[in-house]
Parts: structure tokens; C-alpha cells; sequence
């Protein structure tokens, strides 16, 4: 009992916390999933449709190099949970990157801090298109 | 050139998947045989263990004779950390699994096979076979190198094909 009241404590205050520097929304591009014995996109004849979907709330630190994004894990379980992926990790392997102010940024990495084995962050290194 | 490297690619899956049917990843969200080419998929699947990515490097064209001969480098990457269940412990074996399949789906007879044309399928249609073949030389292994916990290989076969009339 403890323990879930912990970890809820730990997502509350970084949804808190996140709302209060920046609170933004961001999108995360995801394509649809592949059409099964289809040739045509193994052999990159056809591409797939993307979907986005919004991510909140966000706090963007954008950088020279690479940007870190700090998500909700509130918001991230939500999207895993409804888009029925195995987790978070998959979700931001599956993902053609994330949409901020109209630029896809590619995700380099993602990272959960967790509190009692749940996350209740997301931190995303993210690299913008080369120019 | 883009119809042999293709049609390398088709001719290699069907081969793979023959041989071990047990051999498929799972890429957005399809089951599909272990066999993928880097150049066609997003970048996040380059990582993908267990499973034979094509990466097409050297390309050049000999105008000599009377149809253009294309040669091309295809480096086929490849990469496991064993299984779960055994701790990894069995990485070496499943690489050697891997060398073993790749060899015999590359330098088993005939090393050659009739050349498709798949552009139609971007609008629908369905292959079309042309008049010439590739065809492709034995593979050779590359030494293992040790990325974190998996072991790793990098093949390489030198795959040819005539160039015939308003190919790309």
C-alpha cells in the first residue's frame, strides 16, 4: 500500500512539476503498422502513414547537439496502454521521432525514472534534422 | 541496378525462410522472415538482433560489353545476444546458427536467379520478370566482433547483373 502511494506521489509531482516549467505539448510520429507479405515496403516502394500523437505535458530543453525532452509518465503509460504496445521502450522504438514546433527531431534514446518499479518520467534525447 | 538489388533480396528471404522458418522479427507490428534491408526500413530497425540486415556499399558498372555488367557489394550484418533463457550463454552457438544459415542460403546452387522488376508493386501491380539474371559470388565471413552483449558479424557477397535497357 505504501508503495503504490509512493509511486503515484512521484507521478503527480512530476506532472506538477512539469505543467509548472513549460507545460508544453509535443507530438510523437508514429507509422502505421506494416501490411503483412507486402513487398512493396520491404523493398521501400511504399511508405507508411503516419499518425500523431500528442504528448503532454512536456518540457523541452533544446541544445547544439542533441535536445532532452522530459515527458509525463503518466501521459506516456496512457498512450502505451491505448495503442496496446508492450511498453514504453517499444513505443519510442517504433516512433519516426517527435514533432516539436513543426521539426522532427529523432529519438536518440529514452530513459524512464522510476519510483517503486513505475515511471513517473520519461527523458528523451532527441536530434534535430541536419540542415 | 536497383532491380538486382531487389531481386538479391527476395531470392535471400525466400531462401532464409526456407531453410528455417523459425528465423522472423517483428517490425511494426508484423511478423515477417528475418531478413531486412537497412536502406528500406526506418532507421530504428538497424539494431535489430537475430536477424540478416543487407547493406548495400560498392557499386560500379563495367560499359564494356554489350550490356553494361553492374557490380555490387552487399555487406550482410548480423547480431545476437543468445537467448534469455540461457543468460546469453548460448550466443555463441545461435552466431554459428546464423554463419551456417547465411552460407548455405548464399552458396548453395544455383547462384543465380532470373531478374524481377518490382517497381509495379508501388502501384498495385505485381512483378515482372526480365530477360537477364543475377548472380552472386560465395560469401565471405567477416571476424566476430563483441558489441556489449552480443556477438557480431559482418558477411560480405558480391552480387552482378546485366544492365539491360532503361534500368535505373
Amino acid at each position: 500500500m505504501a508503495d503504490v502511494l509512493c509511486s503515484d506521489a512521484a507521478v503527480r509531482t512530476a506532472d506538477t512539476l512539469l505543467r509548472a516549467n513549460g507545460g508544453r505539448a509535443v507530438l510523437l510520429r508514429l507509422p502505421a503498422p506494416a501490411v503483412a507479405n507486402n513487398d512493396g515496403e520491404q523493398l521501400g516502394l511504399a511508405t507508411p502513414q503516419f499518425q500523431d500523437v500528442e504528448l503532454a505535458p512536456c518540457a523541452f530543453r533544446k541544445a547544439e547537439s542533441t535536445s532532452t525532452l522530459l515527458i509525463s509518465g503518466s501521459a506516456v503509460q496512457a498512450i502505451v496502454g491505448s495503442l496496446k504496445f508492450n511498453s514504453a521502450e517499444v513505443l519510442f522504438e517504433t516512433a519516426a521521432g517527435v514533432v516539436v514546433d513543426d521539426v522532427l527531431y529523432t529519438i536518440l534514446s529514452s530513459t524512464a525514472t522510476t519510483a517503486d518499479g513505475k515511471a513517473y518520467v520519461y527523458s528523451l534525447e532527441l536530434r534535430a534534422p541536419d540542415r | 541496378m536497383q532491380n538486382a538489388k531487389d531481386t538479391f533480396y527476395e531470392m535471400l528471404r525466400s531462401r532464409i525462410a526456407a531453410a528455417n522458418p523459425e528465423r522472423t522479427i517483428v517490425l511494426r507490428g508484423v511478423t515477417r522472415p528475418g531478413v531486412l534491408v537497412e536502406e528500406n526500413e526506418f532507421v530504428s530497425a538497424v539494431t535489430v538482433a537475430d536477424c540478416f540486415r543487407l547493406r548495400w556499399i560498392d557499386a560500379s558498372v563495367n560499359a564494356e560489353n554489350a550490356l553494361p555488367v553492374a557490380t555490387l557489394t552487399c555487406e550482410v550484418l548480423y547480431e545476437t545476444a543468445g537467448t534469455a533463457g540461457n543468460v546469453g550463454m548460448d550466443r555463441g552457438r545461435l552466431l554459428t546458427q546464423m554463419d551456417a544459415e547465411l552460407a548455405a542460403a548464399l552458396n548453395a546452387w544455383p547462384q543465380k536467379t532470373a531478374k524481377q522488376n518490382y517497381a509495379a508493386l508501388a502501384t498495385g501491380g505485381s512483378a515482372a520478370a526480365m530477360a537477364t539474371n543475377i548472380w552472386w559470388s560465395d560469401v565471405v565471413l567477416g571476424p566476430l566482433v563483441v558489441k556489449g552483449d552480443r556477438f557480431a558479424r559482418t558477411a560480405k557477397v558480391t552480387v552482378m547483373s546485366c544492365e539491360e535497357a532503361g534500368e535505373l
